[in-house]
């Protein structure tokens, strides 16, 4: 083993200064940073999950954020650096604005068609098992491991390219972060994947506000479901290309904290009423009967009759083998609807 | 709370200036600092702080009874219960998965039915950072390195927010002394910390996690779906990433202490510049590897019981520091690497030695090997992600800029440290509005490399 102990972390000829220079070199950092980005702030306090912290950066964000916009530099900062950052555009909540749910008078017939039926349902003959080449595996943190789980199962021996994309942190209402509404057209625009698997919903529980308009609604109660819902619909739809893909959306496993069972509970009310006019090519994988059934938290359960670990220590996340037995969830239902292999 | 976060941005200028303004008056400083930091710390989970509390008066109450004992058994016996305490939070906390997993796994295999309850247990941030440097206080006081110091102290040193996290680990004897008296305002070394903290924020935000998230990520997630040339280099940059984010991270720790007017042992100097791995461990880590020396290898025995003894405590003292990394056969297997190469050098001795260029190398590329089992997760991971080194196929994430950024890294490390120091000590002499101005553009460049997920955590916080 080392005998050296560890040296200074300075050079000894470093100059010394006086304790205000610190606060004056930090201070005006902070000032620079307000002034071309306190719109950042501003968005981070309303992005945060609701708390004490939370209420601390928006109170300093607001402000902050007006000042920043009162000034020309955040824009120019923004364009100055462009070329260094890794994603385009995809904040804001726009993209949800594409399709406005329409107001609809309350006794008004909603209209069904044949893609709300599962032929199964009906007793048909399911189409025939189409090749299985491209698939993206998307969502937020919930995504992983499952994402690598099915990239090793669905790999290159298959055929089939996996596309993994998970964001972490970003949920559907949570637009000023990454918008779902836009991400899904970009998913879908180049190289159309045949499968798309979605496992969303970690950082669920803002307000939202119908894009066209009226109240903002806060989570859990009906209106803020069927926003949510409509969001999910649009996603859908656009995943599923008018039925030249099928769409796999997992619904939530119960998280341990109460709170977040509350959104989780909304989250996965909303999938399956969104899903309901395709059922055609939309399927809902229930992961919260699997991992979680009668709504009850769990962080092991039997698999292959030995307890197993299935949750990770945040009582939110799926562990390893929760990842693989989701897994096994989705390639069950992939089989069905796809011929896998060259 | 992480370092480069909105949070911190705002927490940070305001505790520094309150810091400085109450400096000159320890019962109002005192109490200020440890409130701050137990918030910087609780800002993740309140529970976290009940634990860390639990350990501060711990050690404590058996660094008190220490002086009020005598005998040649009762203060060894005081210790043993404190280092028994603090090991038992570190194992229940961190290993009680693991082991609840493989002792279940092999009772399964003889039939029996018996099984110990599974847990997941979140691990508690910095717990193994702050459990060494209790062991370190209480140990130092029972082998009279130290005298034992106020409550309050020992409660600063283990919660101060700039190591509380992710280290360096710090020893008593270098931070109780600096809390005896004030800290003199004319004394701060401004340009050094804030060249630290510039320095930092890049090797973190700009490389680390523009390795991670470009090469290492998606080839240690799926390494089956990639051919020779990406996993090489995946291997290559996983070997610039860990270095970039647990210096990084220890390079803007040390430099908050600074403008707090504290100093921090350094904890890297240019390791991949190491010829041999007794060299690398004399720059990786520097303070977890001063721990293990200091309050293992040589309680062990050291290298006083002749050869065998020695090898014995090297690969021990190893295999338990791989461990200290998370509970993972992985980091296990990744400590009995560098163990047996140790055991290897100290057996040849002075009898052989490379030349330089081939110890680098060697040693290099030995680190690099290893490192894939630290990074792996599982066995069957790293078993792949080496079997694909041998599939021919084509490079889909070898770009230029991500090779740049690798050879760049090793290769700064390779220069002459010198003309680097005294370029550095330039900037560092800067008056502060420049030195404000250049952290501040810094920062915006830095984080518009951010994409829309935010700066993921620290390497080091798992473990």
């Amino acid at each position: 083993m080392q005998r050296d102990e560890p040296a200074s972390p300075f050079d000894p000829a470093t100059r010394r200064r006086r304790a205000v220079d610190a606060i004056a070199c930090v201070l005006i950092a902070t000032v620079i940073l307000a002034a071309f980005a306190g719109d950042s702030v501003r968005r981070a306090g309303e992005q945060m999950q609701p708390g004490l912290i939370a209420d601390v950066v928006t109170a300093v964000g607001h402000p902050a954020g007006w000042i920043a916009d009162q000034l020309p530099l955040a824009g120019a900062a923004d364009d100055a650096t462009a070329f260094l950052s890794p994603d385009d555009d995809l904040a804001g909540g726009e993209g949800f604005a594409l399709s406005a749910q329409p107001a609809a008078a309350a006794d008004a017939v909603a209209p069904v068609t044949a893609d709300a039926f599962d032929p199964r349902d009906l007793g048909a003959e399911p189409p025939t098992r189409r090749p299985l080449r491209r698939l993206l595996v998307t969502g937020d943190s919930m995504a992983m491991p499952l994402d690598a789980e099915l990239a090793r199962r669905f790999g290159a021996a298959a055929g089939v390219s996996t596309q993994r994309e998970p964001h972490i942190g970003t949920g559907i209402s949570k637009t000023a972060l990454l918008d779902w509404g836009k991400l899904s057209v970009r998913q879908t625009a180049k190289q159309p994947p045949d499968a798309v698997v979605m496992f969303l919903g970690a950082n669920e529980g803002f307000p939202m506000r119908r894009r066209d308009g009226g109240p903002e609604h806060e989570c859990c109660d009906a209106a803020w479901a069927a926003e949510y819902a409509w969001r999910v619909r649009l996603m859908m739809n656009t995943y599923r290309r008018a039925g030249a893909a099928r769409v796999y959306w997992l619904t939530l496993p119960a998280p341990r904290d109460g709170d977040r069972a509350v959104i989780a509970r909304a989250v996965n009310a909303a999938i399956r009423v969104a899903a309901a006019p395709y059922r055609a090519h939309v399927r809902v994988l229930s992961t919260d009967s699997v991992f979680t059934p009668g709504g009850r938290f769990r962080n092991s359960m039997a698999v292959d009759g030995r307890e197993t670990l299935v949750r990770d220590a945040d009582g939110i996340h799926l562990s390893l083998q929760g990842a693989a037995i989701a897994a096994g969830l989705v390639a069950d239902a992939l089989l069905a609807d796809f011929s896998v292999g060259s | 709370m992480v370092f480069p976060s909105v949070e911190f941005a705002l927490f940070f200028p305001l505790v520094l200036t309150l810091s400085w303004v109450l400096m000159p008056h320890p019962r109002l400083w005192k109490p200020f600092v440890l409130v701050a930091s137990y918030a910087f710390y609780m800002a993740a989970s309140w529970k976290f702080g009940v634990l860390l509390a639990i350990v501060t008066l711990g050690n404590q109450l058996a660094a008190v009874v220490l002086a009020h004992v005598s005998g040649p058994r009762a203060p060894k016996w005081i210790v043993a219960l404190a280092v028994v305490l603090d090991l038992g939070i570190l194992g229940a906390f961190k290993y009680y998965g693991f082991f609840a997993q493989e002792i279940n796994g092999v009772l399964g295999d003889f039939g029996l039915a018996l099984s110990m309850p599974l847990v997941a247990i979140a691990i508690p941030l910095g717990v193994s950072f702050y459990v060494f440097q209790a062991i370190s206080y209480v140990v130092d006081v029972f082998r009279g390195v130290i005298e034992r110091g106020p409550t309050i102290d020992v409660a600063i040193y283990l919660s101060f927010f700039p190591h509380v996290v992710a280290g360096p680990i710090v020893r008593a004897r270098e931070f109780l002394p600096q809390l005896a008296k004030p800290r003199d305002p004319r004394d701060v070394v401004v340009g050094a910390a804030v060249v630290l903290i510039a320095v930092g924020l890049v090797k973190k935000v700009a490389i680390a996690d523009t390795l991670a998230r470009e090469v290492v990520d998606p080839v240690f997630a799926v390494p089956e779906a990639y051919a020779a040339p990406d996993v090489a280099l995946a291997a290559y940059a996983y070997a610039v990433q860990i270095y970039c984010d647990f210096s990084g991270y220890t390079d803007i720790a040390i430099g908050v202490a600074l403008l707090m007017g504290f100093v921090f042992p350094q904890n890297f100097r240019a390791p991949y510049r190491a010829t041999s791995i007794r060299d690398f461990w004399r720059r990786w880590h520097i303070t977890l590897s001063r721990f293990l020396r200091d309050f293992l290898y040589i309680p062990l025995g050291g290298n006083r019981g002749g050869r065998i003894a020695t090898a014995r405590n090297l690969m021990a003292t190893m295999v338990l520091g791989g461990l200290w990394h998370g509970a993972a056969w992985t980091f296990v297997l990744w400590g009995a690497i560098h163990g047996s190469v140790l055991v290897g050098e100290h057996q040849l001795g002075n009898r052989w030695r490379p030349p330089a260029w081939l110890g680098w190398l060697v040693t290099f590329h030995i680190v690099v090997i290893a490192w894939v089992f630290f990074r792996a997760g599982d066995m069957a991971t790293a078993t792949t992600f080496f079997g694909r080194l041998a599939v021919d196929g084509g490079a889909t994430l070898v770009t230029a800029p991500i090779v740049a950024i690798v050879a760049a890294v090793i290769v700064v490390q390779l220069l002459p440290q010198e003309p680097l120091a005294r370029a550095r000590l330039r900037v560092e002499s800067l008056r502060p509005v420049p030195l404000g101005v250049g952290l501040a553009t810094l920062v915006l460049l830095v984080a518009a490399t951010v994409p829309a997920q935010g700066v993921p955590p620290f390497i080091y916080f798992q473990f």
